[in-house]
């Protein structure tokens, strides 16, 4: 079989790769220029996660961008989202953040946002790379090349400020909640602590706040690569731990028992803080949990599904107008009042006022939840796989509801089942969701059957 | 076929060079960059500086980005002069160094020159290898965990400065009555400098660092002297008027009396300077530079080489002799490179030896340049097809075969009195002329070559 790892994907949702031999800084000083000939001569706003190849990078987009005529704002190492609400709060014309998210160290990838500091949508995405596959650049002359400029300290306070509209921030701040953090070293090192100490008056107990180390654990917040941190809460007795990814988007939560909470979970708990404080609908993708829609339902809000990814998930909730939205799995949390945006602070400050607000722990509000039994897993993927189990899982579940906006979703009464291709890796994912952990086992071991998996 | 004067990209053994955006691009410069980081043995980093073009900016970019890719550690000046860039590369035994800048062109154009550990512009075969790592983009990039750092350096300058105070006899200069034209480049760094650490008298125009809109071209050619720079020297009373192009390694003269000084007056004079202590040395020009060195030398016992135009075969002559057979190296636009600094192209090194003389010989400028045989050169220019060329060199050498024939570099044919070269120019698509005598210009011989070459059909 040949190889199908994708050690460089350009892509619509932009350029990400293996640095050195296969994302190079020609490609990214390329897509740098495309960018900047699509968004216009204006002002673009360049951020970076910790990664190492973060700086050889960003000299390589600004280079890019700098030849299509742009002047370019250099906001250094930020979390996405912060480098997001920058860029829609100082109307610059576009922004890029140098960052793989939760990719391992070796990868690096370029996020590129628009005017209000948004994913582009799917058509612009499809326009950008035909752009930059003709090579069709904006060549400004010397006198139309712009400069750089730092701006290293307004981003974070611009985030922060339209977090702390949504949230009792006194009431938090009375609490003066022991809280454990992990931020993998990464964009949200400085600004996390800050955000937590400082600014929620926080007893904090930090590990992985370096931001000049490497990633100390898997850069992909979840149980398995949080060992350390359920140990610090509980040796600290903290009442909640936190961890991020590289970029500070993604966000996992810990009870005070140091259990690593179901990503579904964290997200309905959102979803709720959410929906009591904007009215519109919520936009998830196929493979989030139905506790959300249960969620939903209670507050009578509409629920919608799409593909998964964020840029999906985004471009749905800006049609509806959403209240919230996001992608139960990923540990990402969407609330638009702050930003379209997945933001690892909002999901921190809705965790914390919830806490303040009903004076619970925080895993007798989520025991609260309804309850669903979930597997996720995967399955090499070859070409000409899928459809083939899809037209097995149908014909297995005759009279089923069916999905096929990604892969296939099989609704039934006790639950359902997701199997689709990955954006990023050969893979088959698949999930499966029931009211019960033997329905789920069940129809769970049936599929990875199918799928050849394990 | 004739070329597009708008096509401006040149990559070729002196580095890349063109007009930004219309002819030279981001890719060129970032590939560049990789190619040379890849090119160079592995060290203590590459030392990295800019002239004030805007287009710096992002050329300074693609080279820190194509050299942190293949792991070279950089060390970024800023704006800075290249031979400041060249003084700190050996300072540092730093593994090389790239000067982002078009010199002496007009502020649209941009270039990357490049240097190896001793910090000399690359020989020809070490570009040559350069060239085909570039063309092959076979770029040895290194792992996410071996890429380099940056590193920005201020106080470069005061370093160099320290050299070339241990050379130069500031202390006896610094009196000196100096107006000069910064082109606004970066000579005004050093001289700015100069008058607050050493208490030297320069007056400086054109000073503000710019980007876009030079005051005008920075050539240092006696026309460009002739523009600003002359008519100040009575009114401001100055001793001697100076002109440095963007990147300070060329100078242009004014005499006190407020005369431009031609551009071929730089090398003759600090040939006559230089010999006496260098009795019999050797000074490397080219073909197209004026017969007066020949004077010069002659009176000193020294001897002229002649190589063919352009910086590549000045720095091939140079390692092909020992340096202490060498008296000085230059050429006919105000560039020289003097042994005291191994050897780089250095306009301020040569303002400071041309002082020295002065401060000597307790003569004034008007007076140092009445001291030569009046030599008169006529310089012309023929757009042609290239695929003609050889044939029309061919007629040439045949209709003035009484005269003494070189055809290094085009066809040089030489009288006692005077001569002509005739070349084809390495940068613009027209062919060359320049023509000299002893005493009257010649005129004839000009009106004669200019005539046959364009109705060479």
């Amino acid at each position: 079989m040949p190889q199908r790892e994708h050690l460089l994907k350009v892509g619509v949702s932009g350029v990400r790769g293996v640095v050195g031999e296969f994302l190079t800084p020609g490609l990214a000083c390329a897509f740098g220029q495309a960018f900047g000939t699509y968004v216009g001569a204006g002002r673009v706003a360049v951020g970076r996660d910790t990664r190492a190849s973060g700086p050889m990078l960003q000299h390589a987009v600004t280079c890019g961008l700098l030849a299509s005529g742009c002047e370019v704002v250099d906001v250094g190492v930020l979390p996405t989202p912060t480098i997001q609400i920058y860029v829609a709060s100082t109307h610059a014309r576009g922004g890029l953040a140098i960052t793989a998210s939760h990719n391992p160290s070796e990868y690096n990838a370029l996020k590129l946002f628009n005017t209000e500091g948004l994913f582009f949508n799917s058509y612009e995405r499809g326009e950008l790379l035909d752009l930059y596959h003709q090579s069709d650049f904006r060549r400004a002359t010397n006198a139309e090349i712009r400069s750089v400029h730092c701006d290293y300290t307004s981003a974070p306070q611009m985030h922060l400020e339209r977090v702390f509209q949504h949230v009792d921030r006194e009431r938090i701040r009375r609490r003066r909640f022991r809280v454990a953090l992990d931020a993998v070293n990464g964009a949200g090192s400085i600004m996390t602590v800050d955000f937590l100490r400082e600014k929620l008056g926080c007893e904090l107990h930090a590990i992985a706040v370096d931001p000049a180390q490497p990633f100390p654990r898997e850069p992909e917040p979840k149980a398995e690569s949080l060992g350390e941190l359920s140990e610090l809460v509980r040796r600290e007795s903290c009442e909640i731990g936190f961890a991020q990814d590289p970029d500070g988007d993604r966000l996992a939560v810990l009870d005070e028992t140091g259990r690593v909470l179901d990503n579904d979970d964290v997200l309905a708990l959102a979803v709720d803080a959410a929906l009591a404080r904007a009215p519109g609908d919520v936009v998830v993708n196929l493979t989030t949990s139905n506790v959300i829609a249960d969620v939903a339902a209670k507050r009578g809000r509409k629920i919608h599904r799409t593909p998964v990814g964020e840029a999906n998930v985004v471009e749905t909730m800006c049609a509806v107008g959403a209240a919230i939205g996001g992608e139960g799995s990923n540990g990402g949390i969407i609330f638009p009042a702050v930003h379209l945006c997945r933001d690892s602070y909002t999901g921190m400050a809705f965790l914390l006022d919830l806490m303040a607000d009903t004076g619970e722990p925080i895993s007798t509000v989520a025991a609260r939840l309804p309850r669903y039994f979930r597997r996720l897993g995967k399955a090499p993927y070859e070409h000409g796989r899928l459809g083939p189990l899809m037209q097995d899982l149908e014909s297995r579940f005759p009279g089923a509801e069916l999905d096929r906006t990604d892969g296939l979703k099989v609704i039934t009464p006790e639950g359902w089942i997701h199997v689709r291709a990955s954006n990023t890796e050969p893979l088959l994912r698949v999930a499966a969701e029931a009211v019960t952990e033997d329905a789920v086992e069940r129809i769970y071991a049936e599929v990875m059957g199918m799928a050849g998996g394990g | 076929m004739v070329r597009d004067p708008s096509k401006t990209l040149r990559i070729s053994h002196v580095g890349l060079r063109g007009v930004v955006g219309t002819g030279l691009t981001a890719t060129h410069a970032l590939d560049f960059a990789s190619a040379f980081a890849t090119f160079l043995e592995p060290g203590k980093g590459v030392v990295i500086g800019r002239d004030p073009r805007a287009s710096g900016v992002m050329m300074r970019e693609a080279v820190i980005a194509g050299l942190l890719a293949c792991g070279k550690n950089v060390i970024d000046l800023g704006i800075a002069p290249t031979p400041v860039i060249q003084h700190t590369i050996r300072r540092l035994d730093a593994t090389g160094g790239v000067s982002i800048g078009a010199s002496h062109n007009a502020a649209e154009w941009n270039a990357l020159k490049f240097f190896g550990r001793q910090a000399i512009y690359l020989s020809t075969a070490e570009a040559s290898e350069l060239l085909d790592i570039y063309h092959l983009r076979n770029f040895a990039f290194a792992g996410w965990d071996r890429l380099g750092k940056l590193r920005l350096e201020s106080g470069a300058i005061d370093l160099y400065l320290d050299e070339l105070a241990a050379v130069y006899d500031f202390e006896s200069l610094r009196g000196f009555r100096v107006v000069v034209d910064c082109c606004n480049g970066t000579s005004s760094l050093i001289l700015r400098r100069m008058n607050e650490r050493f208490g030297f008298q320069f007056i400086l125009i054109n000073a503000q660092i710019e980007g876009v809109s030079f005051a005008h071209e920075p050539s240092t050619t006696r026309a460009t002297v002739a523009l600003q720079l002359a008519p100040l020297m009575k009114p401001l009373g100055a001793d001697a008027g100076f002109l440095f192009d963007a990147d300070s390694d060329r100078v242009g003269i004014a005499a006190e009396d407020g005369a431009p000084i031609s551009e071929e007056m730089v090398l003759p004079v600090l040939a006559d300077y230089l010999l006496p202590r260098a009795p019999g040395k050797l000074v490397i020009t080219n073909l197209s530079t004026t017969a007066l060195l020949e004077d010069v030398a002659r009176r000193h016992g020294g001897e002229v080489v002649r190589v063919p135009v352009g910086r590549q075969a000045a720095i091939d002559a140079l390692s092909s002799y020992r340096p202490e057979q060498i008296a000085l190296a230059g050429e006919g636009t105000g560039a020289v490179m003097m042994p005291q600094f191994r050897f780089i192209y250095d306009g301020i090194a040569s303002m400071l030896a041309l002082l020295s003389m002065m401060r000597e010989r307790g003569q004034k400028l008007t007076e140092i340049m009445g001291g030569y045989p009046r030599h008169e050169i006529l310089k012309g220019q023929v757009p042609l097809v290239t695929q003609r060329i050889p044939a029309l060199l061919m007629e040439l050498r045949a209709r003035y075969s009484d005269g003494r024939v070189n055809v290094l570099d085009g066809l040089r044919v030489d009288w006692p009195d005077r001569w002509f070269h005739v070349r084809v120019s390495q940068t613009e698509p027209i062919v060359r002329i320049i023509c000299e005598r002893r005493g009257d210009a010649p005129r004839e011989l000009f009106d004669a070559l200019l005539e046959q070459i364009r109705s060479f059909a």
